[in-house]
């Protein structure tokens, strides 16, 4: 047994989010480890298909929900393809939880302004989870989120759900020229829409995670609103292989990805050298 | 540990005929069959070349170039791993250099920190090192510059110095004591530290001066200087070839593959791998952090003069100077360390 | 030395290039030399050290160097082969760099050498070499030993093992590849390894295992050499640059000598002659297809 060796899982449910995105349900084969399992919000897990190789995602189910874990990707390369060959019943690996996470005990009693643009939405999907399954901690709740079209949105039936809560203020968007006839949300860019959902920044935190070019938009958007930058927290991507510390591949300035995120605060990310 | 003993030269030889008649294996640097050295399985001590550093470094007796993580099993949709053994044979090193037997040491920290490499603590709990100590180096040897020296003792169970008609002998470890315990006959009563020290001080004034020993500028000034031209003056003749993280004792970014050997089997292995190859960082969508040479480049230093010092407070490089001999373009680290020292204090700027 | 200095100076304080590529003194020896400024021409050199190719830093796959612009090379007799290589296959456009052949008589294989040049120290693929002065030239300065004569070493070598039954050939290659720790330097450094993404890095599929195990190695140097074979100019970087000492001179060698064979071609410093790679003629030898 060594560090690297993997949990085993099966694929429980494969769910189509899009045409290139996918979400996966899965569920330890070994009964202690699916009894003990533990994470925290924003950690990330390594999921292997053997034979193929390993992946690094975070973990987009929430640690309140027991006995299982999700994960969704975009099919993008070779071990992101053979994930997607994967039927109901086939056994993976997943090594992990690793990473930091979001500081939820922190966000207690605060506001919680959620903003996500296309796949982003998976490790925010987590806290949001997260926050509605202890709602009671939490004050307001805001979730802002679009992709580029319709067919772009991720976890279309919890955004349904979302919507329909009364403790949640939801606002979806999509890019101009994404709109189908029938859209009843909002069309426009995320970082204009988090304007005009306006949110108030007092006693709030905001959770950020879509592609580079929105976030570069959004954090003004929020500091322009008052959010101060050790208050806006984002997760960060980057190429990993063994996700604990050792490979030297995530290291970005005198920051291992894997070690001392994937979550950070803007003010973390604004140290950090232009190299992600 | 602070004892000594004294071993000759005869009993030198025995020692290894004795751990090989032991059935323990014993590595040294000894001749290839293209004329140099490495370290290498050595089966007598007749076979040990001491007056040159080898080419590779120990760095392959402990994270070998390809090495299996565990192999897989696929059963229609299930999948069986199986384990491979982190226990390794016992072995000794005999004739390891003190700069690579530091970096082994120094490597401790990463393969350690919050998560324990088994493979790595495997290999390290079944060898022994035993050093000797270096005659001196050519002008790419910087070793006291980064708080070594030709006769350091980190990293080495026992550190041997000539004397008299064999070797002055620290016992620098527990592990080392136990090896001396196991063959006391070979070992005894000899020369005294005295009759070493002319040896060390040669050896020591062969490489001093080479780098200035100001480990603590460099690593502010790379920390401070991240988009400074000085990267992209360097870059321009580096050719990306990763033979100066082959060659390096403390370089040890891996790779991890999956490799089917049957439609259902195969093998997870981790293999050395390089930040200076154009792939390292680049992600699945096409998007790459590190997209040239000069990011590259720096990414080196930066790791072995700041990152891991600001990590572990620990340099990841020992001054062997291996990188600056093999390197095809003539890439020079005393050369970019002293330009940096340099410009930090403002004695003298870019070239 | 005077001669290309000077050359180089005119040609960068006219503007005509930003950047010329030669060699200076380093700290170990002569290395490849960037120089951007006119004063900065007096650092260029050319000796017997100068074993280094030099048109591995023309390969457009190097956005850092691109950035330069149009740059003079220092170019020997030999380099200009690989040059014209690169112009062949559409990778370097001949009116974007200024051409400085450097006559040459032979160099030693290592940049750091004090020794003097001698038939002792001679590389092996300067022996028998013909060429004191390259065509592909847009200036040519320096004057040249006599060369050296024949025979290569390396030759008389791939003739004993070429005597060998195969598996004993087989087997030096396994133990020779075996040291082979797959960093790829033969690649980075080789003027014709210029491809955007090699063979060897591709994952889907993986078409050679990365591990460097003796499959994977085996793989991998005989995909270079085929992927070589009619382009290689036998500079003998690859060896040079081998951190584990591999005999990779051999190879090159053994390839030129197939192409040189069966294609009647070998390396030419003119671009215009085409090369078996991309060339198709009615008497191609092929019965190894029919």
């Amino acid at each position: 047994m060594n560090v690297y060796q993997p949990f085993r899982v099966r694929v429980e449910e494969k769910i189509d989010e899009t045409a290139d995105t996918r979400t996966l349900k899965l569920k330890f084969l070994d009964p202690d480890v699916a009894n003990t399992f533990d994470f925290k919000a924003g950690q990330f897990g390594e999921y292997s298909v053997f034979g193929a190789g390993e992946c690094t995602f975070c973990i987009a189910s929430s640690p309140t929900r027991k006995g299982y874990i999700e994960c969704s990707f975009k099919t993008v390369g070779k071990v992101t393809s053979a994930m997607k060959d994967l039927e109901v019943g086939d056994v993976m690996g997943f090594r992990g939880p690793y990473g930091n996470a979001f500081p939820m005990e922190k966000m207690h009693g605060g506001n919680v302004v959620f903003i996500a643009g296309g796949i982003g939405l998976a490790p925010v999907r987590c806290v949001i989870w997260n926050v509605l399954d202890e709602r009671a901690k939490y004050k307001d709740v805001t979730i802002v989120y679009g992709a580029r079209t319709v067919a772009d949105l991720v976890y279309k039936r919890e955004l349904e759900d979302w919507g329909k809560r009364p403790d949640v203020k939801l606002w979806t968007t999509v890019d101009p020229g994404g709109e189908t006839p029938d859209w009843k949300g909002q069309v426009g860019f995320v970082p204009a829409i988090v304007e005009k959902a306006a949110p108030k920044a007092e006693n709030s935190w905001a959770v950020v995670c879509g592609p580079p070019v929105m976030i570069k938009y959004t954090i003004p958007v929020l500091k322009k609103m008052g959010f101060t930058e050790d208050r806006i927290l984002t997760t960060l991507e980057n190429r990993m292989k063994c996700g604990i510390g050792k490979c030297g591949r995530c290291n970005i300035g005198p920051v291992y990805v894997c070690k001392d995120g994937p979550v950070f605060t803007a003010q973390e990310m604004a140290k950090l050298p232009n190299e992600f | 540990m602070s004892t000594t003993t004294f071993i000759r030269t005869e009993d030198l030889k025995g020692l290894v005929a004795d751990l090989r008649a032991a059935g323990v294996g014993v590595a040294g640097p000894a001749r290839t069959s293209d004329g140099a050295v490495d370290y290498r399985s050595i089966n007598a001590f007749d076979d040990v070349v001491l007056d040159a550093q080898p080419r590779n470094s120990l760095k392959q007796f402990f994270l070998p170039p390809t090495e299996p993580l565990f192999k897989y099993q696929r059963k229609g949709s299930d999948v069986a791993i199986l384990e491979i053994s982190a226990t390794f044979p016992p072995r000794v090193i005999v004739g390891a250099r003190p700069c690579d037997a530091a970096a082994v040491d120094v490597l401790d920290h990463v393969m350690n920190w919050d998560y324990k490499d088994e493979p790595w603590f495997g290999r390290r709990e079944a060898t022994t090192i035993v050093s000797f100590a270096c005659p001196g180096g050519d002008r790419s040897c910087f070793c006291t510059a980064v708080g070594l020296g030709p006769d350091a003792t980190r990293g080495s169970d026992l550190l041997l110095v000539p004397a008299g008609d064999g070797y002055y002998v620290e016992v620098v470890t527990e592990k080392g004591k136990r090896l001396v315990d196991a063959y006391p006959k070979r070992f005894g009563a000899g020369a005294g530290v005295d009759a070493t020290l002319s040896y060390r001080e040669k050896a020591r004034a062969s490489v001093e001066g080479h780098v200035p020993a100001r480990p603590d500028v460099i690593r502010q000034w790379v920390q401070e200087h991240f988009e400074d031209p000085f990267w992209a003056d360097i870059s321009l003749r580096c050719h990306g070839c990763g033979g100066c993280a082959a060659a390096c004792p403390t370089c040890h970014c891996f790779d991890i593959v999956d490799e089917p050997e049957t439609l259902d089997a195969g093998t997870r292995r981790r293999n050395w791998d390089t930040c200076q190859t154009s792939v390292f960082t680049a992600h699945a969508s096409g998007h790459n952090p590190r997209a040239d040479q000069c990011g590259r480049c720096r990414q080196r230093v930066n790791h072995k003069f700041a990152i891991y010092p600001a990590r572990f407070n620990d340099i990841l490089c020992t001054g062997c100077g291996r990188c600056a001999r093999t390197c095809p373009a003539g890439q020079d680290v005393t050369e970019i360390l002293t330009r940096i020292v340099a410009m930090a204090t403002g004695q003298g700027g870019a070239a | 030395m005077t001669e290309l200095r000077e050359l180089a100076r005119r040609l960068l304080s006219e503007g005509t290039v930003n950047a010329v590529l030669g060699w200076e003194e380093g700290p170990r020896g002569a290395r490849p030399a960037f120089v951007t400024t006119p004063d900065g021409a007096d650092r260029l050199i050319f000796d017997h050290r100068c074993v280094h190719n030099l048109a591995s830093y023309l390969s457009p796959r190097r956005p850092h160097l691109k950035r330069l612009g149009k740059v003079a090379m220092v170019l020997k007799p030999c380099d200009a082969r690989a040059v014209a290589g690169l112009i062949r296959e559409t990778q370097v456009p001949r009116e974007n760099i200024v051409l400085i052949g450097v006559r040459c008589g032979g160099v030693v294989t290592d940049p750091d050498s004090d020794a003097a040049l001698s038939e002792a120290t001679v590389a092996d693929r300067c022996r028998g070499c013909p060429d004191r002065e390259g065509r592909l030239a847009d200036h040519t300065v320096g004057t040249a030993g006599p060369g050296f004569p024949g025979p290569s070493h390396r030759a008389q070598k791939i003739e004993e093992l070429a005597a060998k039954p195969a598996d004993q050939r087989w087997a030096f290659w396994q133990e020779e590849l075996s040291k082979c720790v797959r960093c790829h330097a033969c690649r980075q450094v080789c003027p014709m390894c210029f491809c955007d993404r090699c063979l060897a890095d591709k994952t889907q599929p993986r078409w050679i295992e990365s591990s460097p195990h003796a499959r994977g190695n085996m793989a991998w140097h005989v995909a270079r050499a085929m992927h070589l074979a009619g382009r290689c100019v036998d500079c003998g970087e690859c060896e040079r640059v081998c951190p584990q000492g591999i005999p990779l001179g051999l190879i090159t060698r053994k390839i030129a000598s197939v192409v040189a064979e069966r294609y009647d071609f070998r390396p030419s410093d003119d671009p215009a002659v085409p090369a078996p790679v991309g060339t198709y003629r009615m008497d191609d030898p092929q019965e190894f297809i029919l």
